[in-house]
């Protein structure tokens, strides 16, 4: 349900910003929404990214033909993983497995430290964006795929 | 151990990937944004994700139990190296019931911590069972790899049936030469009088009848009969059988078999195994508690196993039935090769005595009027199969769950007792 109401308000947020394809991103939304219903009713966890792939589709039509860069996206970004892993782990959820209590703390707090995290990451990024603009957007992806992977190699090291 | 990929590891590289590219190509920092998260939580994931090197090992209190006993057991499992998510599942077979404890489970271990599960088995139905083998698959701490493993050991049970208690048995028509409960036929040293004859040179004083030889005028000794044990031998027919659910005529066959075997042998008899069928399986006879072990476990292994070669009692070992031993035979009578066996068996002499555990309660009457007819007819021919048998001069009698065996080994003594020798 919760994955859902993310998806929902990322649905209800492109709707409401209006724009020339408003009628198209209200569709592929709600075909966002349908397909990710689907995917967790029937427990078919490849349908998961197509439903988060036309969402985004959908909020990106929704913003087709404006200059200015979204400040929202961070956000928007952060409520597509986060549908996603919510759906995901409905679909892994088995209830013939009992699983400890503690196993479910674990992982909502893996999954609230997912999601900051990558609720920074949004931000730094758009506000790099913001300014490397002029420079090059090519550049700018390349800066955050090595900002993600130095998270990546920091993590690794605490693991070990 | 193997290693796999979810489905998550696929969906979320591709959604970075084709994200990436969009937004290279739209020029659009947004689709960069929604893409980051799901780059991060990959990349997060991967690093995180560290090969779990586990030791798993399954263990139960006892290794033998009787129908419907409790058993205990545990799972021992631990890591060297962190697992986020490790599910536990223990193969149980059909037969042994979980009781007490959960299965399968999910838990989660710290580097170099050991968990012991314990649970509680019911064993349900006789027979040899091997629990496990245990799974276990553990994930990483964002679900994109999962490792799979089958822990090696392995714990068995044995399930005895449990047993019926006789307070009589089939009594054989010849003893053997050791000593043993059953009064012999046969005259010699004994408590049981036999007999009176004119005192010979040997005969110890003891043994003189007074009374006789005052009336007689000369001295008369008594003769008793020895007490002397026996062979028995069980011939279990494992050609056919007639199933419904969890029961079925081989269940009975090999319950009745245990309770008259734990009989023969309190009373210091011999008895030995004959599992006549597909496979043909023999027990040569012993004495002693070790042998019911021995004849129990047999019976555990004891199976139908369809085969269509006409098998003759000439493949029988020839030491697996001794002269004048008692032939006990359980069967269904649904094939013809044991029939004709048990024929053969008579015939050659040997003292036999059928129980018939009868396949009946465990068929149903057909609701077709042809069917229902060609029903009837089958069961009219298992009632003149048996009732040839009686003709042939063979005890048989009929048993089923419903009725106790002790009344069906009755039915035999009877038979036994009052029934003439008949020629085949």
């Amino acid at each position: 349900m919760l994955a859902l109401g993310a998806i929902g308000a990322i649905v209800a947020y492109a709707g409401a910003t209006g724009g020339r394809l408003a009628p198209l991103a209200d569709g592929a939304g709600t075909l966002g929404l349908a397909l990710l219903t689907v995917a967790i009713v029937l427990r078919l966890p490849a349908v998961v990214p197509w439903a988060i792939i036309v969402t985004a589709g959908g909020y990106l039509a929704g913003r087709e033909g404006r200059a200015l860069v979204d400040g929202w996206a961070a956000v928007v970004g952060v409520l597509l993983l986060l549908a996603a892993e919510l759906a995901l782990w409905s679909i892994d959820h088995d209830d013939r497995i009992r699983a400890e209590r503690s196993l479910t703390v674990r992982r909502v707090v893996t999954l609230t430290a997912l999601t900051a995290a990558a609720l920074l990451v949004n931000f730094g990024l758009l506000g790099a964006a913001a300014v490397a603009a002029p420079a090059g957007f090519v550049l700018a992806t390349a800066g955050i795929a090595a900002a993600v992977t130095a998270v990546a190699v920091v993590l690794r090291l605490a693991r070990a | 151990m193997t290693r796999s990929a979810t489905p998550k590891l696929a969906g979320y590289a591709g959604l970075s990937g084709v994200g990436l590219l969009t937004a290279l190509v739209f020029v659009r920092p947004e689709v960069v944004a929604l893409t980051a998260p799901f780059l991060l939580a990959l990349a997060a994931g991967l690093a995180l994700a560290t090969p779990p090197k586990l030791a798993a090992g399954v263990g139960v209190e006892r290794e033998r139990a009787i129908e419907g006993d409790e058993v205990g057991g545990h799972v021992v499992v631990s890591s060297s190296t962190p697992v986020d998510r490790l599910d536990l599942y223990l193969r149980l077979p059909d037969g042994v019931e979980l009781v007490d404890g959960t299965n399968p489970v999910a838990l989660r271990l710290a580097a170099g911590e050991s968990r012991r599960l314990d649970f509680t088995l019911r064993a349900a139905h006789w027979g040899a069972y091997v629990i496990g083998p245990l799974y276990l698959r553990a994930r990483d701490p964002l679900g994109f790899l999962v490792w799979e493993q089958t822990a090696a050991t392995r714990s068995d049970v044995r399930v005895y049936p449990r047993e019926e208690v006789l307070q009589r048995i089939v009594q054989p028509r010849e003893t053997q030469v050791s000593s043993g409960n059953e009064v012999s036929r046969r005259k010699g040293e004994g408590i049981e009088f036999a007999d009176v004859r004119p005192w010979a040179a040997g005969d110890p004083l003891n043994r003189i009848n007074w009374r006789a030889s005052a009336r007689g005028g000369e001295l008369w000794v008594n003769e008793s009969h020895p007490e002397r044990n026996t062979d028995v031998i069980f011939f279990v027919d494992s050609f056919a059988e007639a199933r419904r659910g969890r029961e079925g005529t081989l269940d009975l066959t090999v319950r009745a078999t245990s309770a008259l075997a734990d009989a023969y042998v309190g009373r210091r008899d011999r008895v030995g195994l004959i599992s006549f069928g597909g496979i043909l399986r023999w027990l040569a006879p012993g004495a002693g508690t070790v042998q019911l072990y021995r004849m129990v476990d047999a019976l555990l292994d004891t199976e139908v196993i369809l085969s269509h070669y006409w098998r003759e009692i000439d493949v029988i070992p020839r030491r697996t039935l001794p002269p004048n031993a008692l032939v006990i035979a359980l069967s269904p009578l649904l094939d013809p090769r044991s029939v004709g066996a048990l024929l053969d068996l008579h015939a050659r002499g040997h003292d036999l005595a059928v129980f018939d555990v009868s396949p009946v309660p465990f068929t149903a009457r057909p609701q077709g009027k042809l069917d229902a007819i060609a029903y009837d007819i089958w069961i009219l021919r298992h009632d003149a199969l048996r009732h040839r048998l009686q003709r042939a001069g063979i005890a048989v009698a009929e048993w089923n769950d419903d009725a106790p065996l002790q009344a069906a080994v009755e039915e035999v003594r009877a038979f036994r007792r009052y029934a003439r020798h008949a020629r085949v």
